[in-house]
């Protein structure tokens, strides 16, 4: 559905927004794109979405090329942006209605219902919550019954309760089926609740591709976290000598991560009280994105963000 | 083409909307040039000991007045659409994207006609007199058409190319309204020094308004005084083409810098 090859965008004088990407997206497939802000996710969406012109590669959506047939590309598709997109002095009926007229279908309320806005209809829109203002923003796009819905961080800027009602949406929609989802966000748990295929991205590269369980599968079952008084490297330089730390271990200030492929925790924890190192604080869990991510471009999604 | 005369209809309905709920965009435009038609006019005509015929060619200056001001205003529109507007979702629709452009246009061209006829109601309230003569009145009403073409591309060119609001305000002054004290707005250009005379001469607006004072005054001098030739006619034929041409010009001009900024 979405087909996307060597894809990149050079700002001048030579700012590597976008270096390069290749993926593709089937049909129905829910597909993010995490990573931190610069990232390249956003500039991504803007060249699927052709608001942005590609410097290099290409990209197709069901089959058009956006660079050659843009007005093909665009009629299967709908884009929610990071930012509110709306005309605040108009009614959330006109911005359904401007929406169908300008993509050529029947004006339907229908997506208003499902989510759960159709009361709002005949206020202005400048008169909505955060939340009320999202969503009218993806019933619009609904509107036109797209093949591709772009999602460009859909929760971003919304209190909780608002978010996570957001995202029971997105997830009605992802059982719909018959959508293709692309959404980007530098949220790990949004990505790990959505997505069937995330894309970390970082400085414009994607640095790994696959489903969620797999990218944390690549750390093993477990690890260890532990922070120390004092320099973190020194710390892992000791358990790496001491044959406790492998290669894929990682350090973030004083605190080191030690994925335990084929070893069991308690003798990795064993091992490390026997290294003498000031342990401030210990503990075991399952592997995360945020470790994926950490482990592939030396940086926490949170603090990137 | 289904598509674009489905779509143009709505870019111009949802830009009017707009426009109607800031009556800024609506009624700024039309105070100076009201204050120079109703007020200035008549008294310069006292204190210079001028006859009525002064009032009637200042009242049709100050359109030449109110076109740049209300083109230029509506050009701001366009700034705060690409701000805090839903420009960006236009951008994502499939039509051709010089249609947005040309829905604001059509809607720079209500809006004038409203306004040029709300100042020469008053103007015809305050006894100020016109003499409309058939069909010669349509070059004044093509004349101002035009000019509102032009203008409007010169003000979306200039707020496809200018980031904050701030800026372009800045520039109204210099693009909008000096002009119009070359045009032979208050006298005539042939009054100027030869050098500023020759200036006014490719400036649109001194076609746009000798053929609006031609088509609503009867007053052929102001197309004498730019081409020299016998035949009123002529004249106001070639400063017709010349207006048409900076209409399309800019036109084009606009078309091309809002495409450029939507695909940054």
């Amino acid at each position: 559905m979405v087909e996307v090859e060597a894809l990149t965008k050079v700002y001048p004088p030579d700012v590597r927004a976008v270096d390069a990407i290749d993926f593709a997206v089937e049909p129905g497939e829910v597909f993010g794109l995490l990573g931190p802000n610069g990232a390249g996710k956003s500039t991504t969406i803007g060249m699927l979405a052709t608001t942005i012109a590609p410097t290099g590669g290409s990209a197709r959506i069901a089959g058009h090329d956006v660079a050659a047939d843009p007005l093909a590309a665009r009629r299967v598709t709908s884009v929610v942006f990071q930012e509110p997109v709306v005309d605040r002095s108009l009614t959330g009926r006109r911005h359904l209605a401007l929406h169908a007229r300008l993509w050529g279908v029947e004006p339907t309320e229908e997506p208003a219902d499902v989510l759960g806005i159709a009361h709002l209809l005949d206020r202005p829109v400048g008169s909505y919550s955060g939340g009320e203002r999202r969503r009218l923003e993806i019933a619009r796009a609904l509107v036109s019954r797209p093949r591709v819905l772009f999602l460009d961080e859909p929760t971003v800027g919304l209190d909780p309760r608002i978010r996570h009602e957001l995202l029971d949406v997105l997830d009605s929609l992802r059982r719909r089926g018959d959508l293709t989802l692309l959404v980007t966000t530098h949220y790990l748990d949004e990505a790990e609740r959505l997505c069937d295929r995330l894309a970390i991205m970082h400085a414009g590269r994607i640095v790994a591709l696959d489903t969620p369980a797999a990218l944390c599968s690549r750390l093993g079952d477990e690890l260890v976290e532990l922070r120390v008084d004092g320099d973190g490297r020194t710390a892992l330089t000791v358990l790496r000598e001491r044959g406790v730390a492998g290669p894929d271990s990682f350090v973030v200030g004083s605190t080191l991560t030690i994925p335990l492929v084929d070893r069991r925790a308690r003798d990795a924890i064993a091992e490390i009280e026997r290294a003498q190192l000031r342990v401030a604080s210990l503990s075991t869990r399952r592997p995360t994105v945020d470790d994926v991510y950490l482990h592939l471009t030396g940086g926490r999604l949170a603090e990137a963000a | 083409m289904t598509a674009i005369a489905e779509a143009l209809p709505a870019l111009a309905s949802r830009r009017f909307a707009l426009t109607t709920r800031t009556p800024r965009e609506l009624l700024v435009p039309l105070l100076t040039p009201m204050l120079f038609a109703l007020v200035i006019a008549p008294a310069l005509k006292t204190a210079l000991h001028t006859t009525a015929a002064y009032e009637s060619y200042v009242a049709i200056g100050t359109v030449a007045l109110l076109v740049p001001l209300n083109t230029f205003f509506l050009g701001l529109g366009v700034i705060v659409d690409r701000e805090s507007g839903a420009q960006r979702e236009l951008l994502t629709a499939p039509i051709p994207r010089a249609l947005l452009v040309l829905g604001n246009l059509v809607v720079a061209l209500v809006v004038t006609a409203l306004q040029v006829a709300a100042l020469i109601a008053f103007a015809v309230a305050r006894r100020i007199h016109f003499h409309p003569d058939g069909a010669r009145v349509l070059w004044f009403v093509v004349a101002v058409a035009l000019l509102t073409v032009a203008m409007y591309g010169a003000a979306e060119t200039l707020a496809s190319r200018i980031p904050r609001q701030e800026e372009y305000v800045a520039r109204i002054p210099a693009i909008a309204i000096a002009p119009w004290f070359l045009a032979g707005s208050l006298f005539p250009i042939t009054a100027m020094p030869v050098v500023l005379t020759w200036v006014a001469r490719f400036l649109p607006l001194t076609h746009a308004l000798a053929l609006m004072r031609y088509g609503l005054l009867g007053d052929g001098a102001g197309l004498h005084a730019i081409w020299h030739v016998h035949s009123t006619a002529t004249a106001a034929a070639l400063s017709l083409a010349v207006v048409t041409a900076f209409a399309l010009a800019l036109t084009a001009a606009a078309v091309r810098a809002f495409e450029r900024s939507a695909r940054s």
